[in-house]
């Protein structure tokens, strides 16, 4: 890679064209809904439609006798499995038992949509209703009615805690919180709690499934296309070598596309009708029936301070809605333990954390699962701290984080990080401190996140006029990462990205790897390929040194040719060195992510090992806001948000700031408007985007990004880690103590919705209030 | 099932009269439709492109807004910023621009909903709505056309073709104010609108002030008569947001409690006191007021 696609961090953003970005913006590219194949039925499902009921009866025989319906199947017509990560509660179809009102309980195939769902509504459908958990923790007593009776009839992985509800639990210990409590001067203890929320992708989920033989062919919208091809093996007991994924653009997923949902359906169906069936979702089905959504959080949090503000300990209790079904929501209550743990330097830490059946949607991961809310509890709860002590919330925070070479909350050992610089940059952008009217305030928010070691593989080859082909198993849900894997490769081999296509979201053709989950996609993928790049690379130096008769050691490749280092006139044409291979040996290069162990812990004790106690290559970051407060109505607005991120080096800025204005407006939702309400019968009140209201680019803040781009050791490719998770965590966080800092108090319920704000003002019940105190038993006021 | 493209208002009330509905951005109607609401009526016919309905008429006595005229020409229309302004605050806040490009005037009259924009500025501006048949025109009050949510007293076969309003003494100015959760796309949680005509000497000569989806149609505010002579301080502001507060009767959904509404649509019925009063003195509020104010305003 030339200097020059790594500026130095700076607001001047050099222009790089994805690759599919012509198709997309032009309406020339295709999505899984623009599928059409020859004979192809639309598919429907019947859903539950009712939250907690034992099945008495299901009749599909007046959906089959409706002439233009080919298929209508149900648990009956598919292997009887239970699937899912950790604990396998669920099946394709729901049997004996429906646990939330989006559980599908058959699918139908016929030659419309309309007729589809005709034959979907004339199913028979009768049950006995049971009583619904919608309280999480009214969930935890003794009498309260169970989601899953005996969860130990399903087959769980790991030894974690688990017992009635409690789906798992998870705490962090180090040292005596409770003794460093009573011996504290400065206790504060908040509670805070956030409502649910939902991915909201704009393409609506799709699926078509084809079978030619014995061998089906799944177009669906994943981020992991290998997850939707296991799931796909696993349910209907088929080898892998009978299923391929090939996912067409994707219209974003936000983490709600990741996992396995209902491809094995379609699947199912499509061979049962003996004809191609395409499913196409409606934004209600989008709201209602996927196992992925934002979790809601009941977060009490109780820190003991010194006078001058040092922490010394801090206490946690958390409950997580995991919602009906576990889907991949198992490591949900150790993750949201680190976030409202926070990169603090904390010497005693008790957080106990617990992840909750309910009759609610099942949660699974969002982007940043559990953080934001969890970064805006701590972060909030924070504020109330440092006002506790007297400092100014960055003041309080620089006593606080933890810095290169310091022990985090749970005894894991920092190496280079760049917090620190994070915090002043990203304050000192937004002009920490300065006069603003008595309406506007700014408020900060720090995080972190981990990155994850997965396996991955990437083949590459290069074509006889010069030109070459990546085959990843990446995926492309927006974040343009895997446009930047053209850059490394071109990187190692010296031709331009330009002449690298990219073969990707197939996993017929693409070795494994997980996809656009996780953040993962440069850090995994992206290690690949450069493997990949550089066994070509190593072959072109070979070919280079025969032609030119000099050492393969000194052969450098770059701007398109292989030439003699120092020498760089004595050069040839990379094109015509692939010519010549065109003819002999082939240049093919393979490559994988080697495994990255996490950071080992020392000092802590963690129940319920989820893989979230340490933090492998860990970004962190700051946000600053500048938020208006309407006080007479409570109407906020972000006005500006300013952040500052250490993701180790930056290799295409374009999509890394791309990422940070994305999250940012996704997490201004979440802090102000993006809530998921829930009635009495445990069923969403708001599954329409009329009622449930994102921000528009009317609402968009102006948002100004630094990098910190320091070297991290384990990091991914030249020194980069993960990016399209972290910008989401600490917005809702700057964006609550601004608001925070407006009107003299936090609101404790996530969205800070105008009413929620305006019932702050006015001093009237927010909910939860009874445990709203902030207890100060002396210190400095 | 049928779909006529009428070229003459003759032609479409002729259709009417068959028994066809009328049809002109759709905003409501198709969007309603595809919601599951209501089913598409059988036969309709688009009155979209007749130009008749389309036009802004002031003479000396009076102003007259077709019924077809869009809400992006309305929150521009000289003459309705200069005489009706809080018509095109309202029309300014509507959906989308793609929802206003389309979308009329007559449509959201029509449409009777409690939660439309334009109708407490029609109320506060003494608007009459014209409804005609093949074969006769009438003139209908506001509150009488309007009989409860979705629903009017019109007849089948009546179109409306026009609302109008009587001309306005150059000290008068009106405003409409909303409560907005976000600054696009967005639905009246509560809205006010107000007019106020000032005297020689800056005190009120009248105010009107209307409510939206604080009732199961758009409220006025009764009983401000006895405010005729005060100024406009903060007092009288209070006295406004009071009378307002007191004389909803909003429900609790999913967009706000009864408790919060009861109290919001008091903000903005004095803030639409505030702006249609600096407009009556001459003083420049840009349409909307949403925009030129508070919160939503812009940077």
């Amino acid at each position: 890679m030339t200097e020059a696609m790594v500026p130095a961090p700076s607001e001047d953003v050099p222009a790089f064209v994805r690759a599919d970005g012509p198709d997309k913006v032009t309406g020339s590219g295709r999505y899984t809904a623009d599928i059409t194949l020859t004979g192809m039925l639309a598919a429907k499902f019947r859903y539950a439609g009712v939250s907690h009921a034992r099945i008495t009866r299901l009749d599909v025989e007046p959906a089959r006798a409706i002439p233009g319906v080919f298929a209508v199947i149900t648990a009956d017509d598919v292997p009887d499995v239970e699937f899912s990560y950790g604990i396998a509660d669920r099946r394709l179809f729901a049997k004996d038992v429906v646990r939330f009102e989006g559980e599908v309980l058959a699918a139908v195939a016929a030659l419309t949509p309309e007729l589809a769902q005709q034959a979907a509504d004339a199913i028979i459908f009768e049950y006995d209703e049971l009583q619904v958990v919608t309280d999480l923790e009214a969930a935890l007593a003794d009498s309260s009615p169970l989601v899953h009776d005996d969860l130990d009839a399903y087959t769980i992985t790991g030894d974690t805690p688990h017992g009635g509800n409690v789906a798992t639990h998870s705490s962090i210990t180090v040292g005596d919180a409770g003794a460093a409590r009573e011996s504290a001067d400065v206790v504060v203890s908040s509670r805070y709690v956030a409502d649910a929320s939902h991915a909201v992708p704009i393409e609506p989920r799709a699926v078509v499934a084809q079978w030619e033989g014995d061998k089906v062919t799944v177009y669906t919208s994943t981020q992991v296309p290998f997850d939707a091809r296991n799931g796909v093996c696993e349910t209907l007991e088929l080898p892998a070598s009978r299923v391929r994924v090939i996912v067409p653009h994707l219209g974003g997923g936000f983490g709600g596309k990741c996992g396995f949902h209902y491809e094995a359906h379609i699947a199912a169906l499509s061979r049962a009708a003996g004809r191609p069936v395409k499913l196409v979702f409606s934004r209600w089905e989008e709201f209602v029936a996927p196992d992925r959504r934002r979790e809601g959080m009941i977060i009490d949090v109780t820190t003991s301070m010194a006078a001058d503000g040092t922490i010394v300990a801090r206490e946690a209790d958390i409950l997580v809605d995991n919602g009906a079904y576990i889907a991949d929501a198992s490591f949900f209550a150790q993750a949201a333990a680190m976030h409202v743990a926070g990169p603090y330097r904390i010497p005693n830490v008790r957080i106990d954390s617990k992840l909750i059946y309910t009759n609610h949607q099942p949660s699974g991961s969002v982007r940043a699962p559990t953080a934001p809310q969890g970064c805006w509890a701590s972060e909030l709860h924070t504020d109330e701290l440092a006002a506790a002590v007297g400092l100014d919330p960055l003041e309080f925070r620089r006593r606080n984080i933890v810095r290169t070479g310091d022990v985090g909350p749970s005894g894991q050992t920092y190496e280079e990080i760049g917090l620190e610089q994070c915090l002043e940059l990203a304050s000192t952008s937004a002009g920490w401190g300065r006069d603003l009217p008595d309406d506007e305030a700014l408020g900060v928010g720090i995080g972190w996140w981990p990155s994850f070691g997965a396996p991955a593989g990437a083949y590459m080859k290069m074509h006889g006029d010069g030109s070459a082909q990546i085959i990843t198993g990446a995926n492309e849900c927006g974040t343009g990462s895997v446009m930047t894997l053209r850059m490394l490769a071109a990187d190692e081999i010296g031709i331009d990205p330009s002449a690298i296509e990219l073969i990707y979201q197939d996993t017929a053709v693409a070795p494994v790897g997980p996809g656009a989950s996780g953040s993962q996609t440069l850090f995994n993928h992206g290690r690949a390929v450069e493997g990949a790049a550089r066994q070509i690379a190593d072959q072109l130096r070979d070919l280079a040194a025969d032609h030119l008769e000099a050492n393969a050691d000194d052969i450098v490749l770059a701007d398109g040719k292989a030439s003699v280092a120092g020498s760089p006139a004595i050069a040839v044409d990379i094109s015509e060195l692939a010519a010549t291979a065109a003819s002999g040996e082939l240049l093919l290069g393979k490559g994988n992510a080697e495994i990255r162990d996490w950071p080992t812990l020392s000092g802590s004790s963690c129940l319920g090992e989820q893989g979230f106690s340490s933090f492998l290559a860990p970004q962190f970051f700051c946000h600053v806001s500048r938020v208006r407060v309407d006080r007479d109505t409570g109407v906020a607005r972000v006005l500006e948000v300013h952040t500052a991120h250490d993701s180790g080096t930056i290799l295409n800025p374009m999509a890394a700031h791309g990422q940070i204005e994305g999250g940012v407006m996704m997490g201004v939702g979440q802090a102000l408007t993006e809530g998921t309400r829930h009635g009495d019968d445990a069923r969403q009140l708001n599954p329409a985007l009329l009622e449930y209201k994102l921000q528009t680019i009317a609402d968009a803040p102006s948002i100004h990004t630094q990098f910190v781009e320091i070297f991290t050791p384990n990091a991914g490719p030249k020194g980069s880690k993960g990016l399209a998770e972290a910008p989401n965590v600490p917005t809702a966080a700057s964006v609550g103590n601004a608001i925070a800092a407006v009107i003299g108090k936090p609101v404790r319920r996530l969205p800070m919705t105008a009413e929620r704000v305006w019932e702050a003002v006015e001093g009237l019940d927010q909910p939860d209030s009874s445990t709203d105190a902030t207890t100060y038993t002396g210190g400095a006021q | 099932m049928s779909f006529t493209i009428a070229t003459s208002l003759d032609d479409a009330l002729a259709a009417l009269a068959d028994g066809a509905r009328p049809i002109a951005g759709g905003t409501d109607l198709v969007v309603g439709a595809r919601q599951g609401k209501d089913p598409l009526p059988q036969n309709l016919v688009a009155i979209d492109r007749l130009g008749e309905l389309a036009r802004v008429e002031v003479t000396d006595s009076e102003i007259r807004i077709g019924a077809g005229v869009t809400h992006a020409q309305l929150m521009v229309d000289a003459s309705v910023v200069d005489h009706c302004t809080a018509i095109a605050d309202a029309a300014a806040l509507v959906g989308s621009p793609a929802t206003r490009n389309v979308g009329t005037l007559g449509g959201n009259v029509m449409n009777g909903s409690p939660a439309m924009d334009t109708g407490a500025p029609l109320v506060v501006l003494g608007a009459t709505a014209e409804l005609r048949t093949a074969s006769a025109t009438r003139t209908v009050a506001l509150d009488e056309l309007w009989t409860g949510p979705g629903q009017t007293s019109a007849q089948p076969g009546e179109l409306c073709t026009a609302l109008v309003m009587p001309a306005r003494p150059a000290t008068s100015g009106s405003a409409y104010v909303r409560l907005e959760y976000r600054r696009t796309m967005e639905i009246a949680v509560v809205g006010a609108a107000a007019s106020v005509t000032l005297a020689s000497d800056g005190a009120i000569e009248s105010l009107r002030v209307a409510l939206t989806a604080v009732a199961p149609t758009i409220l006025e505010v009764t009983g401000l008569d006895d405010l005729s002579g005060s100024t406009v301080d903060d007092g009288l502001l209070a006295s406004v947001a009071e009378r307002a507060s007191g004389q909803a009767t909003p429900i609790t959904d999913l967009r706000a409690s009864d408790r919060y509404r009861s109290k919001m649509i008091g903000v903005m019925a004095r803030r639409a006191v505030e702006a249609a009063a600096m407009r009556a003195r001459g003083e420049a509020v840009a349409v909307p007021v949403n925009r030129a104010t508070g919160v939503g305003a812009a940077e």
